[in-house]
């Protein structure tokens, strides 16, 4: 009896199918299939103008921008703790809600639009001098006492602070959508080389890349960036060359936060609103973001956003107008995350991440 | 002066403590509610009770035995008292200056700042503050000094009385129900003083008999021959499905529609706990599922369902087919989307993997709410007219009734579940969470694996969606958003990941107890969020801790203690 039942190997359901490659070849020939047909009968039907590509590529630009500055803090933390800070967006979120309440006031005393360069330099201090005190306790309190504990586990904490942050928010500053001052100096267009451009945009992209140059040579060239590539390379050996780890992690968190506070001035720009929730889907992007380019690595996040941004910009006019689908705008996350997902499926290093299989 | 400044920090973190409940607003909307009618709020209640808990922990025995509490938790509630009465005078101050501080902080009304002045004012209430806070502090701290069965019977008397008074709402019901006499006890939502005096003290003499007999109860049981045990055992388990068989006829018809719904997030939890708590895949877009099935379960029996066309008249009436011929086909259609989802991303690393779940949850939501499947599945508008099941004499509608069905179908799943997690795929499951690498070194094939989960997983997930469809008789796809996820994953976590009683207790916690106050209502999230972060930080394994789950969480401590040598190393 006993021999019998030993070599009677047990074996679950659709063992012999390769039931993933199947999905995944199946998957990978729809969205071929989907996305060429729907571009060639979009742009078939004409619908829109050479202009009206340009005008959704610089949105796309401008979005995605603000989605490469917070795609920042994620890959800055990612390298140097391993962990996906889900809370980051709620730190964007928390400086750029307060400092709606400065801008109301320098609006309303007029100050706002007599020298709205001086104006814009307050908002961002407030945003970012915000944003990084959020994220500096947010380590403290939230992810100190994790360091060492299982994957899964800091990992569930963040989504508790994001709730938590973002509830808090609620309660402090309430639950309705506030329209953010606008900036009469950035309104209306500039012509450059000949075609006009939104003059907010424009200053989003340059602030934005200018932002970014600054944090590279930070990371690359300052003693806090050296410190924080060693330990995000080897935590241990870090401390054992001299190196003050919880500083250099408080560091990291401090300057992922307030990129993601200048990111939320940039981002009001464009959208011209504040709500407690705001922090929620824009930090999913720009994780998309950073994920894309390759979590990890900074240029990666930059590059990431930039075409994160165009895509979703670009994309269900031109994936989904021709194939008939109504509102087809409506659809933008899911372009989004199923940019997420394909990436993660496909090429899960990123544009310029480093070799996945190493650290996972 | 030693005494002073070691303590002064606890008891400014007991002070933003409190601040920061009051400008979130959770102050003033549960002072609404009576703890003890004419006495004392919910909101007031929370002052105290956090100066009386930065008093006790502040007065915790010192490894040096150094202690002096009652003077620790005077210092330490003092100033939790002196930070809350400055904060107060600030407000007071820009309030008297014209500033219109409502603008930005929108909870810093009048009504506030007097519930934390005690409605004495701005001086005598910051006074007061600093007394009171001073009083609680040292009364806690004093409460050291006592012997430990004395200590336990009070401080288990004051937590017996605050929760009698915040379950008003429910025992009220079942008193009623069961026609005891309820007005010595309680009076316009909350506790009589006379009722709260008799709680206090009977329960206070009952824990302390119960101190002082605990070892003997317990030797008794040792002794107990097996039989006898087995027996007791039994006695218990019938009791206890005797009383959830009665318990909607005993609680009236509103707080069974609340058991249902703490029922709905039984079966989600025992889903989700398949999939986090048994194969250690985080799955944050596990609302998919139960979209899945409470659409699948419109879309096949709804009477406004496109299946039904005028031209095919026997369907316009019932819908296309009804509840338990389609129960299967929604099963299995959720089994196939589990697989089609899991199947592209299971290889991935437990964190992308939550993101992607996440990200697939989020695409779901979007597809129900567009205009391009508008068509199929009621777009904004939502799926209507979903019949409750048949048949109709038993009106499964009415929640007293379709309690029994959720319960059934959640007893049915806790056993499956519980006898999956001992199994072979259980033991399976456990290695592969432990290490991939190690499992699929053993021969466990990984993939496989983690798709029965997610597909074993989706399956339960449906039937919670089938009987919200079906409990509701209507689908919105704004029931369909990411807090469903979380709310679930909450439930798992706060119960214990891997654990079915730890479900069934984080459901009631979770999502019983915030329907019985409402007041909790608009902080509900809030307090999630505080659960997940406080859950993971001091206690990851969860209120009802899984035996093997429990064991991995705290492998590394127990390294540290075996061997002094072991170095204390994360999985980097």
């Amino acid at each position: 009896m006993t021999a019998k039942t030993e070599t009677r190997t047990r074996r679950l359901p659709f063992e012999r199918i390769p039931v993933r490659r199947i999905i995944l070849v199946a998957l990978s020939l729809a969205i071929i299939y989907g996305v060429v047909a729907g571009s060639a009968a979009t742009l078939q039907t004409g619908t829109f103008s050479g202009a009206d590509w340009r005008t959704l590529v610089v949105n796309g630009l401008a979005r995605g921008s603000v989605y490469a500055l917070i795609a920042i803090g994620y890959t800055l933390v990612y390298g140097v703790l391993f962990m996906i800070n889900f809370a980051h967006g709620e730190v964007f979120m928390s400086g750029t809600y307060t400092s709606f309440f400065v801008a109301t006031a320098l609006a309303e005393s007029g100050y706002l639009n007599e020298h709205p360069l001086i104006s814009i330099g307050i908002l961002f201090v407030v945003s970012m001098v915000v944003s990084t005190v959020v994220a500096i306790i947010l380590e403290r309190l939230a992810y100190r006492p994790l360091r060492g504990a299982p994957r899964l586990v800091p990992l569930i904490t963040a989504i508790g602070a994001s709730l938590f942050l973002q509830y808090t928010f609620r309660g402090l500053y309430g639950a309705n959508v506030r329209a953010y001052p606008e900036i009469a100096a950035i309104q209306g267009t500039w012509e450059i080389f000949g075609f006009d451009f939104l003059k907010k945009q424009v200053i989003v992209i340059v602030a934005a890349m200018i932002f970014w140059l600054i944090l590279y040579l930070v990371v690359a060239k300052t003693k806090t960036g050296r410190a924080m590539r060693a330990v995000g390379e080897d935590r241990e050996v870090a401390a054992l060359m001299g190196i003050d780890v919880d500083r250099t992690i408080v560091a990291t968190f401090a300057i992922g936060g307030a990129l993601a506070g200048a990111a939320g001035i940039l981002f009001v720009f464009v959208f011209n609103q504040v709500i407690f929730i705001m922090g929620f889907l824009p930090g999913l992007k720009a994780f998309t973001a950073a994920v894309l380019g390759g979590i990890g690595s900074i240029s990666g996040a930059a590059l990431g956003g930039l075409v994160l941004g165009v895509l979703e910009a670009i994309g269900p006019n031109l994936f989904l107008t021709g194939a008939n689908v109504p509102s087809p705008n409506q659809l933008q996350p899911v372009v989004a995350f199923g940019i997420l997902v394909l990436v993660l499926i496909f090429l899960p290093g990123g544009f310029l991440g480093s070799d996945e299989e190493e650290r996972a | 002066m030693n005494l002073v400044r070691a303590n002064f920090k606890t008891g400014l973190v007991g002070g933003s403590v409190i601040v920061y409940l009051a400008l979130v607003g959770i102050l003033e909307r549960f002072q609404d509610r009576n703890v003890i009618t004419g006495v004392v709020g919910l909101g007031t209640t929370l002052v105290l009770l956090t100066m009386f808990g930065t008093g006790y922990l502040v007065s915790r025995p010192k490894d040096d035995g150094t202690s002096q509490p009652f003077g620790e938790g005077l210092v330490a509630g003092a100033f939790a008292g002196a930070l809350t009465a400055a904060v107060v005078l600030i407000f007071e101050a820009m309030l008297g200056a014209g500033i219109q501080v409502r603008n930005m902080l929108v909870s810093v009304t009048p009504d506030l700042l007097d519930l934390l002045e005690f409605g004495l004012g701005p001086g005598l209430g910051s006074v007061a503050l600093v007394a009171v806070g001073a009083l609680l502090g040292g009364l806690a701290g004093a409460l050291r000094l006592l012997p430990e069965d004395v200590r336990g019977a009070i401080n288990y008397s004051l937590i017996v009385a605050l929760a009698l008074s915040l379950s008003e709402p429910l025992m009220d019901g079942i008193l009623r129900g069961l026609g005891i006499p309820r007005r010595w006890l309680y009076e316009s939502g909350g506790l009589t003083i006379v009722g709260t005096i008799i709680v206090v003290v009977v329960t206070a003499y009952l824990r302390w008999q119960w101190m002082r007999r605990r070892d003997q109860i317990a030797e008794t049981r040792a002794h107990m021959p097996e039989d006898r045990r087995i027996l007791y055992r039994r006695i218990t388990l019938v009791a206890l499905v005797a009383v959830l068989v009665a318990l909607p006829w005993v609680v009236g018809p509103f707080i069974s529609d609340v058991l249902g719904t703490v029922g709905l997030y039984v079966l989600l939890g025992l889903g989700l706990n398949i999939v986090v708590g048994y194969a250690g895949l985080l799955d944050l877009g596990y609302v998919a599922f139960f979209a899945v099935g409470a659409y699948a379960m419109g879309v096949l029996t709804s009477t406004a369902s496109f299946l039904v066309k005028p031209e095919n008249a026997p369907f316009a009436e019932h819908g296309f087919t009804n509840f338990w011929i389609a129960l299967p086909f929604v099963v299995l259609i959720a089994v196939v989307i589990g697989v089609l989802i899991g199947a592209p991303v299971l290889r991935l690393r437990g964190d992308y993997l939550a993101i992607v779940t996440l990200g697939f949850g989020e695409i779901i939501r979007t597809l129900v709410l567009s205009d391009w499947l508008a068509p199929y599945l009621g777009g904004a508008q939502g799926l209507i007219r979903v019949p409750p099941p048949p048949p109709a004499a038993l009106d499964l509608r009415d929640p007293q009734h379709i309690y029994y069905l959720i319960l059934v179908f959640g007893l049915l799943a806790a056993f499956v579940v519980s006898r999956l997690g001992d199994s072979r795929v259980g033991r399976a499951w456990a290695a592969m969470r432990e290490d991939e690498s190690v499992a699929e070194a053993i021969g466990i094939s990984v993939i496989r694996y983690k798709l029965l989960a997610f597909a074993m997983g989706a399956a339960v997930g449906s039937l919670g969606g089938v009987f919200f469809a079906a409990k509701i008789g209507s689908i919105f796809p704004n029931s369909f958003g990411l807090l469903v996820s979380i709310n679930v994953l909450s439930v798992i976590i706060l119960g214990g990941m891997g654990s079915i009683p730890g479900v069934v207790v984080g459901a009631l916690v979770l999502v019983g107890l915030p329907e019985l106050l409402r007041e909790f209502g608009e902080f509900r999230l809030l307090i999630y969020g505080a659960v997940l972060v406080l859950i993971m930080i001091l206690r990851p394994e969860g209120l009802i801790p899984n035996k093997r789950r429990q064991r991995e969480l705290h492998e590394q401590e127990e390294l540290v203690t075996v061997g002094e040598l072991v170095t204390e190393e994360g999985p980097a």
